[in-house]
C-alpha cells in the first residue's frame, strides 16, 4: 500500500513537471499550450538521439535537452505566439494545435511510429532501500529531481523579484503593465522555460517509458485535467494537482481497475461541479 | 500636466468616448464626474494606455504618450488606481507595495508609506486580498505613491467605503497635492469631490459637457446629483 | 457446368459492356472494368503505421510483380493496381473507406485492416457489396466466428492463435500461476479470455487478470502488485500492443520482477516491439509468431527482397500481406475472372505453399486460414548477429493444432 503510494508519486512526478509548465504559460501568456504534450515527447526523442547518433549519455541531455528545447520555445514565442496574443485565445490553441500535429508528423516520417530504445543510465539501473520497501533507483531519482524542480519553481516565485513580477503578470497581466512593468519582457523567457521542463519531463521519461512520436499526446489530455483540477493557471495548485492525481490513479489501477481509464476524468468533473474554478483557482480568474 | 485632445473611443460598435478634451494642469485636483456608462472608466483607461479601440491624443508632460506602451507611460510618471483597487492576491502587502518600479524624483519610502498607513505595516506579510475593502484602497494609493507617480489617476476612490474612511482619503489627496502630485479623480461622490478637488468635468454620453469650478459644483450640487441619478 | 456456362456468360456480355466503354485493355476481357484492384486498408500513420501501414502496400505490390513474373502472357490481365487508404484505426472510417473502395475505386479486394471493430465494420461492408475483403491485421476471432460471411477471410493470425501457442506452452513449460494483464478494449478483453482457456486448459491457473487503461504509459500498480499475489504467480502475461507494450515492459525490468521469479510471456509481438525495446529488455521471452523472417533460407531470400524495397526487416504482418495478395491474384487466375463468388469459390479449400503460409488451408467452413505458426524465443543480444534479427524459433505448431476449431455460430 505505502510502495504503491510512493508509486503514484512517481507517476505523479511526470504531472506535476508538465501541469507546472502549462500553468506558467497560461498564466503569463494567456495561452493554453497544446503542443506541451509534443515538447515532452520531444524532450525524449532528444535524448535518444544524443545518444544514438552522438553517443552522448543520459546525465548530458539531462541539461541539454531542455535548454535546446527552451530556446526553440523562446524562438516560437518570438516568431508566433506573440503575433497571435492580440486575437481571441483560440488562434494560439489552434496554432499549438496544428504545431502539435507537424512536430508529431516530423518526428513519425523519420523515425516512424514504432518506440525507440533508451537504456537506463547504469548509475541509476539498482534498488534501492528505503527502509520500508525496496523501490527502483531510476523512480526514486525521477521523484527526487521533479520535487527539486518544483520547489526551485516555488523559491524563485515566492522569494525572487522575478518570480514576484511572474505571479503579478500572472494574476493582472493589465494592470501589471500599467504598474509601469514590462510583462513583454518577460513573457518570451517564461514560454522558453515551460517547454524547457515539458523537455526535462521527456528525458526523464526516456529510460522508463516508450519513446516513440505519440507518447506526448497521450499523456497531455490528463495533463490538461490535472491542471483543470488544480486551476487554471495557478501554479501551487497544479503541482499539487499533478502528485494527487498520480496517487490517486495508482490507488485507482489498485482497486478499481475498471475505472482507471476514467477516473481521472470523473475527478475532474465532480472538482468543477463543486468549484468552478478548480481546487486552487480564484473564481475571478473565470470572467 | 495632462493634455487629451479629440479622444473617441468604443467597445466592439458602440462608441463610448465622443472627442473628449480635458486639461489637468501641475498640482491640480481634478474630477470627472459623470452618470454610470458616461464613459469616466474608458477615458482614464485610454490615458493609460490599456483600451484598444481609441482615436485622438494624449499627452502627458508636453510629450505625445498616445503610441507609447502601457509601462512606458507609468515610467514617465503615471500612476494607475483602478477601480477594482487591483491589489494583488498572490502578492503580500509589502510585495503589492514594492511590485512596481520607483519612476519619479520623489517617491514614498516604505517608512513613511508605513508611518501614513500604520495598518499595512501591521498586515505586511498578508496577501493583499485578506485586507478590507478601506485597507484595499489605502494599499492601492499607498503603492502609486511609492511609485512616485507624479500624476494619479484614480478610479473612485472612496466608492463603497465609509464615511470615516472616505474622510482619511480626502486627507491624504490633500497632502499629496500639497507636495505637488497631480491628480485626476473619478468620483461620483459630489460633495466629496467638491472637497477635494480645484475643478470639475462633467462627462456625459461620452463628450465632456462642462467645465465647473468648485462654487459652481457647490451652487449646483443638487442638480448635478439629479443629473448622475444618484 | 451450369455454373461454368453462367459465368462465360456474364463475361461474355462483360466483354460487349466493356467494349461499348471503348475497348479494355488487353486480355481484359472477362475482369471487370478491364483492371483488378487490389486495396490495402489499414493503419498508415499511427499506432500501427510501422508494423503494417505503407510497407504493407510495398509487400502487395511485390506479390503483384511476382504473379504477372509467374504467369506472362497467361495472366489473366495485366492491368492490376495496388491502392491503399488510411482507416486510422476508427471503424467510422474503415466503415465509409470500405465504401468509397469498393464503389468509386473499383477495388476487387480489401486487404489488411489493423484493429477489430475497424475490421468488423469492413467485412459488413464486404457481406453487402458481395466483394472479397482479406482481413490480415486484425486479431478477433469473431471474423471468422459469429460475423463471418461468404466474402471474409480471415489470414495469418488471431487471438485464439496467440493464446494457445503461448499460454498451453509456457504453462506446460512449469509455469502454472499467471497473472494477466490486458488493455481494457476489445482486443485486450478478448486476448485474456483465450488466455484464461489456454492456460486452464494447460492445467495452470490465472491467478488474477487485471484491465489496464489503454493507452497507458504507467504500469507500475500492476507490477508492484504483482509479487504479493497470492499464490505468487509465476508469469506475467501481459495483452499490450505496440507502445503500451514496450513501457510495460520497460518499467517489468525497472522494478525486477524476473529477479523475484516472476517471467514474463507476450500475448502479441511484432518484430517492430522487439526492435524498440532492445534485445536485452526482452531476453528469453517466448512468444508465438506467425512467422519470422529469418526462420529458413527462404523467408530470408524474400525478407532480402523486402529490405531492398523498404530499408526495413518485414514483420509477420508484411509477408501475410505478401501471401493473401499472391493468393488473391493466384484464385482469380484459376477462376479467369475476378467475379468475387468466383474467387471466392477458389479460395475455399486451397491448399497451397508458400514463402508466409506454410502447410496452408484456406478452411472452407469459416474462411480462416490455416498455417504452421512458431513458437519464438527472444535472444539476448550476445546472441543478436545482425540488425532485427531478434528471434529463436523453438518449435513449429503445425497447423491444425495451431488454430481453433471453426466455431458453429459461423454461418456463411
Amino acid at each position: 500500500m505505502l510502495e504503491q503510494a510512493f508509486n503514484g508519486l512517481v507517476g505523479g512526478a511526470f504531472f506535476a513537471l508538465l501541469a507546472l509548465g502549462l500553468a506558467v504559460i497560461f498564466g503569463m501568456l494567456g495561452v493554453v499550450n497544446f503542443a506541451h504534450g509534443a515538447f515532452y515527447m520531444l524532450g525524449a526523442f532528444g535524448a535518444f538521439v544524443l545518444l544514438d547518433s552522438f553517443g552522448v549519455n543520459f546525465w548530458v541531455a539531462l541539461f541539454a535537452v531542455p535548454i535546446v528545447l527552451g530556446v526553440v520555445g523562446v524562438v516560437l514565442e518570438r516568431l508566433f505566439i506573440r503575433r497571435l496574443a492580440p486575437l481571441d485565445p483560440l488562434y494560439n490553441f489552434l496554432f499549438t494545435f496544428g504545431l502539435t500535429l507537424i512536430l508529431q508528423d516530423l518526428i513519425k516520417s523519420r523515425y516512424g511510429v514504432q518506440s525507440q530504445p533508451y537504456p537506463r543510465p547504469s548509475a541509476l539501473s539498482g534498488s534501492l532501500d528505503l527502509g520500508l520497501f525496496t523501490y527502483p533507483t531510476y523512480q526514486v531519482f525521477v521523484l527526487a529531481v521533479s520535487l527539486a524542480v518544483c520547489a526551485l519553481v516555488w523559491l524563485a516565485l515566492t522569494r525572487t523579484r522575478v518570480g514576484m513580477i511572474v505571479r503579478a503578470a500572472t494574476e493582472k497581466p493589465e494592470l501589471t503593465r500599467a504598474l509601469g512593468i514590462d510583462v513583454g519582457r518577460w513573457v518570451t523567457p517564461v514560454f522558453g522555460f515551460g517547454i524547457a521542463l515539458a523537455g526535462l519531463a521527456g528525458v526523464l521519461a526516456a529510460p522508463m517509458r516508450a519513446v516513440n512520436p505519440l507518447m506526448g499526446a497521450d499523456l497531455i489530455i490528463t495533463v490538461f485535467a490535472v491542471v483543470v483540477i488544480g486551476g487554471l493557471g495557478s501554479i501551487f495548485g497544479s503541482v499539487t494537482a499533478g502528485f494527487a492525481i498520480g496517487l490517486v490513479s495508482a490507488l485507482g489501477n489498485l482497486y478499481v481497475p475498471a475505472l482507471s481509464q476514467t477516473l481521472v476524468f470523473i475527478l475532474m468533473a465532480a472538482v468543477l461541479l463543486w468549484r468552478p474554478a478548480g481546487l486552487f483557482g480564484r473564481e475571478e480568474a473565470l470572467s | 500636466m495632462l493634455r487629451i485632445e479629440g479622444l473617441s473611443a468604443w467597445y466592439g460598435e458602440a462608441q463610448v468616448l465622443r472627442e473628449a478634451d480635458l486639461e489637468v494642469r501641475k498640482g491640480e485636483i481634478v474630477t470627472l464626474v459623470g452618470r454610470n456608462g458616461a464613459g469616466k472608466t474608458t477615458l482614464l483607461r485610454c490615458v493609460m494606455g490599456l483600451h484598444g479601440r481609441a482615436e485622438g491624443r494624449v499627452s502627458f508632460v508636453d510629450e505625445d504618450v498616445t503610441r507609447l506602451a502601457v509601462h512606458r507611460r507609468a515610467r514617465r510618471g503615471l500612476g494607475y488606481v483602478p477601480d477594482d483597487r487591483g491589489v494583488y492576491a498572490t502578492l503580500s502587502v509589502e510585495e503589492n507595495l514594492t511590485l512596481p518600479p520607483r519612476v519619479g524624483p520623489d517617491p514614498w519610502s516604505l517608512e513613511r508609506v508605513y508611518e501614513t498607513f500604520p495598518r499595512l505595516k501591521d498586515r505586511r506579510g498578508f496577501p493583499g486580498t485578506k485586507l478590507s475593502g478601506g485597507e484595499q484602497q489605502m494599499l492601492a494609493l499607498a503603492r502609486v505613491l511609492r511609485m512616485g507617480a507624479r500624476l494619479l489617476l484614480c478610479d473612485e476612490p472612496t466608492e463603497g467605503l465609509s464615511p470615516l474612511i472616505v474622510a482619511q482619503i480626502g486627507d491624504i489627496l490633500r497632502e499629496v497635492k500639497a507636495q505637488g502630485v497631480t491628480v485626476l479623480l473619478i468620483e461620483q461622490n459630489v460633495h466629496f469631490a467638491a472637497t477635494v478637488a480645484d475643478r470639475h468635468y462633467l462627462l456625459a454620453e461620452g463628450r465632456i459637457v462642462e467645465s465647473l469650478d468648485n462654487d459652481e459644483m457647490k451652487a449646483r450640487e443638487g442638480e448635478l446629483l439629479e443629473h448622475l441619478g444618484i | 457446368m451450369k455454373a461454368l456456362g453462367r459465368a462465360a456468360a456474364v463475361a461474355a456480355v462483360g466483354t460487349m459492356l466493356a467494349g461499348c466503354g471503348g475497348g479494355p485493355g488487353g486480355g481484359g476481357g472477362k475482369i471487370s472494368d478491364g483492371r483488378l484492384v487490389l486495396a490495402v486498408l489499414n493503419d498508415q500513420s499511427a499506432i500501427y503505421a510501422d508494423l503494417s501501414g505503407k510497407n504493407s502496400v510495398e509487400a502487395v505490390k511485390m506479390a503483384v510483380a511476382d504473379y504477372k513474373a509467374k504467369y506472362g502472357d497467361k495472366a489473366v490481365t495485366e492491368n492490376i493496381d495496388v491502392i491503399a487508404a488510411d482507416h486510422q484505426n476508427k471503424p467510422d472510417i474503415a466503415n465509409s473507406k470500405a465504401q468509397e473502395l469498393y464503389d468509386r475505386q473499383k477495388a476487387d479486394t480489401i486487404m489488411d485492416v489493423p484493429t477489430s471493430s475497424a475490421a468488423l465494420a469492413v467485412a459488413n461492408i464486404a457481406k453487402t457489396k458481395k466483394k472479397v475483403f482479406i482481413d490480415i491485421g486484425a486479431a478477433t476471432t469473431a471474423l471468422t466466428g459469429a460475423n463471418c460471411n461468404k466474402y471474409t477471410f480471415h489470414y495469418g493470425y488471431n487471438t485464439y492463435m496467440l493464446a494457445h501457442g503461448t499460454g498451453s506452452t509456457v504453462t506446460k513449460d512449469g509455469a502454472k500461476n499467471w497473472y494477466v494483464v490486458y488493455p481494457d478494449y476489445a482486443f485486450g478483453q478478448d486476448m485474456n479470455k483465450s488466455f484464461s482457456t489456454a492456460v486452464q486448459g494447460a492445467g495452470g491457473k490465472i491467478v488474477k487478470s487485471d484491465p489496464a487503461p489503454f493507452p497507458n504509459d504507467n504500469f507500475s500498480t500492476f507490477l508492484l502488485k504483482a509479487p504479493g499475489l497470492s499464490p505468487k504467480p509465476q508469469v506475467l502475461g501481459t495483452m499490450q500492443a505496440g507502445g503500451d507494450l514496450v513501457n510495460l515492459v520497460k518499467q517489468y525490468n525497472e522494478y525486477k520482477l524476473r529477479d523475484k521469479g516472476i517471467g514474463l510471456a507476450v500475448g502479441l509481438m511484432f518484430l517492430t516491439d522487439i526492435h524498440s525495446l532492445g534485445a536485452d529488455a526482452l531476453a528469453g521471452t517466448k512468444f508465438t509468431d506467425p512467422w519470422y523472417w529469418n526462420a529458413d533460407q527462404g523467408n530470408r531470400a524474400w525478407a532480402d527482397k523486402f529490405l531492398a524495397k523498404t530499408g526495413k526487416r518485414p514483420t509477420f504482418a508484411h509477408a501475410a500481406n505478401y501471401s493473401a495478395a499472391l493468393q488473391y491474384l493466384d484464385a482469380v487466375q484459376r477462376a479467369g475472372t475476378d467475379k468475387s463468388d468466383d474467387v471466392v469459390k477458389q479460395l475455399e479449400g486451397h491448399k497451397f505453399e508458400d514463402v508466409f503460409a506454410k502447410n496452408a488451408t484456406i478452411r472452407a467452413q469459416d474462411h480462416l486460414l490455416l498455417h504452421d505458426v512458431a513458437l519464438a524465443q527472444v535472444k539476448p543480444s550476445s546472441e543478436v548477429k545482425e540488425p532485427w534479427d531478434y528471434e529463436k524459433i523453438l518449435k513449429t505448431i503445425p497447423a491444425d493444432q495451431a488454430f481453433q476449431q471453426p466455431d458453429p455460430a459461423c454461418k456463411l
